[in-house]
């Protein structure tokens, strides 16, 4: 008996200094956070979305799960199938949507540089605002490449610096992987080089044509967003596999960061970016300038914003109820949450549906809705500020997503 | 029993020194791993502020230099665990372990409580009289200590066992088994249970009651002679298992098992060391052995020890001095052993309103917080006051009159549907940071029973 304790003692020690936490792997995904939170605050913004609604071009939306999504309580909830939804009917099919706009537009800014004239400019800002739609379903997927490449943050960080872009182009600069240039290219960038650099469509193509540098600026942007993109779609091919599998509950799964990546994006990239900086949620005067496609509205050309943020809402809805491409519910944060026997799948869908119609109230024209009514952009943030507290609390409660890389009391 | 005659019993010195050494090289592995893990500079240095206990505002991470406490936090460790200037040592690693937990709550642990507690208990016990350096330099070692330097400790775990499991008895966690239920059922990536077993709503139930039954009594099964193998047995399978569910405690489950080998005959503990001891059994010729520690101050000490223990016994039920509930207003929660006992995630944010010209924003918290204080400081009433208080003083400071703070708090908890956790209407820049009832938390409007 007395050797069985000396036996016990030493397995111990053995245990406990082979012991591995689940906060091992801390270092790479705090990186993540940490950066989009300090260019949040700092300058303005990242924001976006992408459009999976119709086009159905994929390979992707072979496989496997079609819609399963209510598992009856007691059996077991398979989260791999989220997954697999999520990549196949959403994500990889998003992003070839998203990937063919940015080819298209690509070419026209080409077009448009070789030989800037009225229609040309119409077309290229026509694909413009079709690809900035189309990105508002892919910016919440801020993880594998898009995370490593910041992604997100080159492709839409707003309000784009005038000063910097200005800078940019006048130096002819072609590496923008400083984080400073972060806030001077992507669709904010194409943005001002379409809407901001002078304030007539004619004045625009003018300059254009008298002085090159604007036209390589505009190319530099254009291939810098398309190489990226290209990167960011290639990296799905092997890395869907991965993220199919990927569901266990830890900080790096594939499954935990996407539910980050989801509640992120919705509380910043949308509520905060698009409604709340602008309305003057956070500051004690509204900053208008804060919008997205900011210059686009500002010099009279049209509006976006309200479009973009419409977009955007309807892509994290999609992405919560996990439609595919026919706009069926699959497995999905909603469907876990049903099997946990929660309401606030439930609850949260209405909630997503009224939060539609307050953005919807909205005029086009963002910055004359600030000047004239800003009590509805409010109302706007409200409807989605709801979300965001059944979001952080509810369903992060619920599903138990193990964040903490410290050790915790479970308290 | 005559308390004279007890305090006189002797127990072998061996039971100490076995204790030494597993609690002084656990620890000194706890800073190793808190040091490579980089938490020093992610937790103390990076935050640009830092919540503190009431009264203790004065206690702060002091930039780099805070790696130095954790240095001296790791020697002081080392010079225990091997007992050399083992007073000393011991009132150090003390100083720097519980210096360093008090530096921000938001780390704050039960266990590290109980290792601040055990590490000051052991300033008043001989734990190097026998098999330790200081008995090299001395030449001398002793062969007993008096009895109740082993019972202290001892008493010290059936507090923290007892008090955790009367936590346990109240009806969120023995009839709906929350927060079990959440947390057991995430574990489905475990192999052959996760899936399957925690999936199931009887198993959690099944969880519950086991788990309060042990920490109810296993520390009785540990004081007794005849129960006691099979106890050591439940400590090891119990905290194992809690390893393996629950890893983001961390060192707790090794500190429990560390802790309950004192719990063990003497003879074994002797039995042990021997062993430990036989391999330097050479250094050791020279050190002549005396029968009796002679404790010094010996009245002293035990003068200490009563208070601490009495206070040790009521302060977990200071929540009593509360009105509303306690899992929901946190009022006398902590270093009470309430442990993995509720599931709780929160939403807050604050709005400042210029009191003079009535202008008013809401606060961006990552501009202030880290991710992990920002999440911890969401549903503790505490944290939401200490912050609100900096933000008004900040923006105080930074052009604005008069600062008001209102919070924007949802909460929930053990499953609960998230609801309003702080009085929107109330400034919170008028209410005093303290012991005081917190008034301006609102009511669970649900009751749970139990302790």
């Amino acid at each position: 008996m007395k050797h069985l304790y000396i036996k016990i003692f030493i397995a111990l020690l053995v245990i406990v200094s082979c012991s591995k936490d689940s906060d091992e792997d801390y270092g790479q995904n705090s990186s993540q956070s940490n950066v989009q939170t300090t260019t949040n605050s700092s300058s303005g913004s990242t924001t976006g979305t992408t459009t999976g609604t119709t086009t159905g071009t994929t390979t992707g939306a072979t496989t496997g799960t079609t819609t399963d999504s209510s598992s009856s309580q007691g059996d077991t909830f398979d989260r791999g199938s989220i997954l697999a939804n999520y990549s196949e009917n959403i994500i990889i099919p998003r992003y070839n949507t998203f990937k063919s706009s940015m080819d298209i537009l690509k070419n026209s800014i080409e077009t448009f540089v070789n030989s800037p004239n009225s229609d040309n400019y119409d077309a290229l800002q026509s694909d413009w605002i079709d690809s900035y739609k189309k990105w508002q379903y892919v910016e919440v997927f801020n993880i594998s490449k898009a995370e490593e490449i910041m992604y997100g943050l080159t492709m839409n960080t707003y309000p784009v610096s005038k000063e910097r872009t200005d800078n940019n182009i006048n130096e002819g600069k072609t590496d923008l992987t400083n984080p400073n240039d972060w806030s001077a290219q992507g669709f904010p960038g194409i943005d001002y080089m379409l809407h901001g650099i002078a304030e007539t469509k004619d004045a625009v193509i003018e300059l254009y044509n008298s002085e090159s540098k604007y036209g390589d600026y505009l190319l530099t942007l254009g291939s810098v967003m398309n190489e990226n993109t290209i990167q960011v779609v290639d990296d799905w091919t092997t890395y869907k596999d991965v993220f199919n599998s990927s569901f266990d509950n830890t900080a790096t799964s594939a499954f935990n960061m996407m539910v980050n990546d989801f509640v992120y994006y919705f509380e910043k990239g949308l509520r905060t970016n698009k409604i709340g900086i602008p309305a003057g949620r956070f500051s004690s005067t509204p900053l208008p300038d804060k919008i997205e496609a900011y210059y686009y509205s500002k010099n009279s050309f049209g509006n976006l914003s309200k479009t973009l943020a419409l977009e955007s809402r309807k892509g994290v809805e999609e992405l919560f109820l996990g439609l595919n491409s026919d706009g069926l519910e699959g497995p999905s944060y909603k469907s876990y949450l049903d099997y946990l026997e929660s309401e606030i799948g439930s609850s949260v869908k209405t909630k997503f549906e009224e939060a539609a119609l307050r953005i919807d109230d909205l005029q086009d024209n963002f910055l004359t809705q600030i000047s004239e009514n800003n009590t509805l952009m409010l109302v706007a943030f409200d409807a989605l500020q709801t979300i965001v507290v059944n979001l952080k609390t509810d369903m992060l409660s619920n599903f138990n997503i193990a964040v903490d890389y410290t050790d915790a009391d479970g308290d | 029993m005559n308390i004279n005659k007890y305090l006189n019993k002797k127990q072998d010195s061996s039971s100490l020194a076995i204790f030494r050494l597993g609690f002084g090289f656990l620890m000194l592995f706890s800073v190793i791993r808190i040091w490579y893990k980089g938490w020093i500079k992610e937790l103390y240095i990076d935050p640009s502020f830092h919540f503190s206990y009431y009264g203790f505002e004065w206690i702060k991470p002091i930039g780099d230099y805070t790696y130095l406490i954790f240095l001296v936090c790791a020697i002081s460790s080392f010079f225990v665990a091997i007992g050399y200037k083992y007073r000393i040592s011991i009132i150090l690693l003390f100083l720097s372990f519980t210096y360093a937990e008090l530096m921000d709550k938001t780390t704050y642990l039960n266990h590290y409580y109980l290792v601040s507690l055990i590490s000051f208990l052991m300033i008043f016990f001989p734990a190097n009289a026998k098999f330790s350096i200081d008995n090299l330099i001395s030449k001398k070692s002793y062969e007993f200590i008096p009895k109740w330097n082993v019972d202290a400790l001892k008493l010290m775990i059936c507090i923290v066992y007892f008090y955790a499991g009367i936590a346990k008895i109240n009806s969120d966690w023995l009839i709906d088994a929350q927060p079990l239920k959440i947390w057991l059922t995430s574990k489905y990536d475990l192999p052959i249970f996760g899936g399957t077993l925690f999936q199931m709503d009887w198993v959690h139930v099944f969880f519950s009651w086991a788990g309060m039954f042990y920490d109810l009594f296993i520390a009785f099964i540990l004081l007794y002679r005849r129960t006691r193998p099979f106890g050591f047995f439940l400590v090891i399978t119990f905290h194992i298992m809690t390893a393996i569910l629950f890893p983001a405690i961390g060192m707790f489950p090794y500190i429990m098992i560390t802790s309950s080998i004192i719990f063990l005959e003497p003879e074994t503990h002797k039995k042990i060391l021997d062993r430990v001891s036989s391999v330097f059994r050479k250094y050791f010729q020279k050190v002549s052995s005396v029968t009796n520690y002679n404790f010094k101050k010996a009245k002293f000490s035990q003068t200490i020890l009563v208070i601490f223990f009495t206070v040790q016994l009521f302060f977990p039920f200071r929540y009593f001095l509360y009105p509303g509930e306690l899992f929901w207003n946190e009022q006398g929660y902590r270093f009470s052993w309430r442990v993995m006992l509720i599931e709780k995630k929160g939403f807050t944010e604050f709005k400042i309103v210029d009191g003079e010209t009535s202008e008013s924003f809401y606060v961006l918290n990552e501009e202030f917080l880290t991710e992990f204080q920002e999440r911890q400081m969401s549903f503790q009433p505490d944290f939401i006051l200490e912050y609100a208080h900096y933000l008004g003083d900040y923006y105080n400071n930074n052009g604005y009159n008069n600062v008001e703070v209102y919070a924007e708090s949802y909460v929930t908890l053990n499953g609960r549907e998230s609801k309003v956790f702080v009085d929107p209407n109330i400034d919170l820049m008028k209410e005093k940071r303290g012991f005081s009832n917190k008034e301006w938390i609102t009511e669970l409007e649900d009751e749970i029973k139990g302790f």
